[in-house]
């Protein structure tokens, strides 16, 4: 929807035709001030163009010539390198840095801080060497085997000579 | 209006005496690969259409000539963003333009007066600048003091009407052509022709009713 300042301008310079032409110049019969508007900007438009004319532009080659000066000293030469100031890292290069710094730093805790092997596994069967048992003959050595699950500990004496059957011990 | 009128040529390399028309579209291609032979086509086809929207606007020709030297020096910067969906023409007057509102803008802000290069013709009437100067010295007189009330007049305008109503009256540009060149609606366009229109028409009356 054309507001008046817009069909008034487009009736000035011919751009109305047809239904929109002639209803807007219905719209203009009661007002012959706007009416007469039409010459009088025809007029204007007259006078600008007789009178109103830019001086000549003097020593237009100069002009060029100055101007490709201009270009040159405030412009770098295209395809050469352009030195800029040296900025902080770009956004690309510090995610690439953040993530070899991660990488690394599992490595080490890898390899110097997380303690040997994993504990036994969540079965608790547990076996020991009894270092300090008096036995009467050196060569006897006694082991203990415990397995949680089954509540059953185990002495195990190795080196012992034969137990005749009918042995009791008391 | 010719806006084409004098078609841009170029200089073959190695070829003596070998000279090519070439297009604006061809030319801003070559601009975008540093060619500033090919930008020095286009100054020399738009230099004197810029120049004299710029002189309309300030009223002074050494302003004039280095507001067209920074508008071609800004395009010539900015050539690599030119797409070609308007043509180098509305684009050159764009950027035109904007340097020149902005200029004025920030000399009205300075306080600054616009140098009125017109006052100047009655003092010197042998000068250059004079747009007739096979005119007789009573013609030129009278000349002047029409300019001066022009000038006056246009300088009483703000820049986006002052813009508008000389591309359309002097350059004779189409609404799109401006609107494109001032980056406003077709709207915003008719609307601003309507009320500079209607200021000059006040302040000019006496001199528009003799033509």
């Amino acid at each position: 929807m054309q507001t008046f300042e817009e069909k008034f301008t487009a009736w000035i310079d011919g751009r109305l035709s047809g239904v929109e032409l002639q209803r807007f110049e219905a719209e203009l019969a009661s007002n012959p001030e706007a009416l007469s508007g039409k010459e009088d900007a025809h007029r204007l438009g007259d006078l600008l163009r007789k009178e109103y004319r830019a001086p000549e532009l003097r020593n237009a080659d100069f002009f060029n010539h100055q101007l490709l000066q201009r270009i040159a000293a405030e412009t770098p030469h295209r395809g050469e390198p352009v030195e800029t100031a040296p900025a902080f890292w770009p956004l690309w290069r510090m995610a690439w840095a953040g993530g070899l710094s991660l990488i690394i730093a599992a490595v080490l805790f890898h390899a110097v801080v997380r303690p040997g092997p994993s504990p036994a596994p969540a079965a608790k069967d547990l076996l020991a060497q009894v270092l300090d048992a008096n036995t009467a003959d050196p060569g006897v050595t006694a082991s203990s085997f415990q397995s949680q699950a089954d509540s059953v500990t185990v002495l195990w004496l190795d080196g012992l000579d034969y137990i005749p059957a009918d042995y009791v011990l008391e | 209006m010719d806006r084409e009128g004098s078609r841009p040529t170029l200089q073959v390399e190695g070829a003596q005496d070998v000279v090519v028309e070439i297009n604006d579209p061809e030319l801003v291609i070559r601009c975008q690969q540093g060619d500033t032979q090919a930008f020095d086509a286009l100054v020399t086809k738009y230099r004197t259409r810029v120049h004299a929207l710029i002189y309309n606007m300030v009223h002074n020709e050494q302003d004039a000539w280095d507001l067209a030297q920074d508008s071609f020096v800004k395009a010539w910067k900015s050539i690599d963003r030119f797409r070609g969906q308007a043509s180098f023409y509305t684009w050159i007057y764009r950027i035109a333009t904007n340097v020149t509102i902005d200029w004025v803008r920030k000399r009205k802000a300075e306080g600054g007066v616009e140098f009125d290069d017109a006052l100047n013709v009655q003092a010197e009437p042998g000068s250059p600048t004079a747009p007739r100067p096979e005119a007789a010295p009573a013609d030129k007189i009278a000349h002047a003091e029409i300019r001066g009330r022009i000038d006056a007049a246009i300088g009483k305008l703000s820049p986006e009407h002052r813009a508008v109503i000389l591309m359309r009256e002097i350059d004779g540009l189409s609404y799109e052509e401006i609107a494109e060149s001032m980056d406003s609606s077709l709207g915003t366009v008719m609307s601003r022709l309507f009320y500079a229109r209607k200021k000059l028409q006040s302040m000019l009356k006496d001199l528009h009713a003799n033509v």
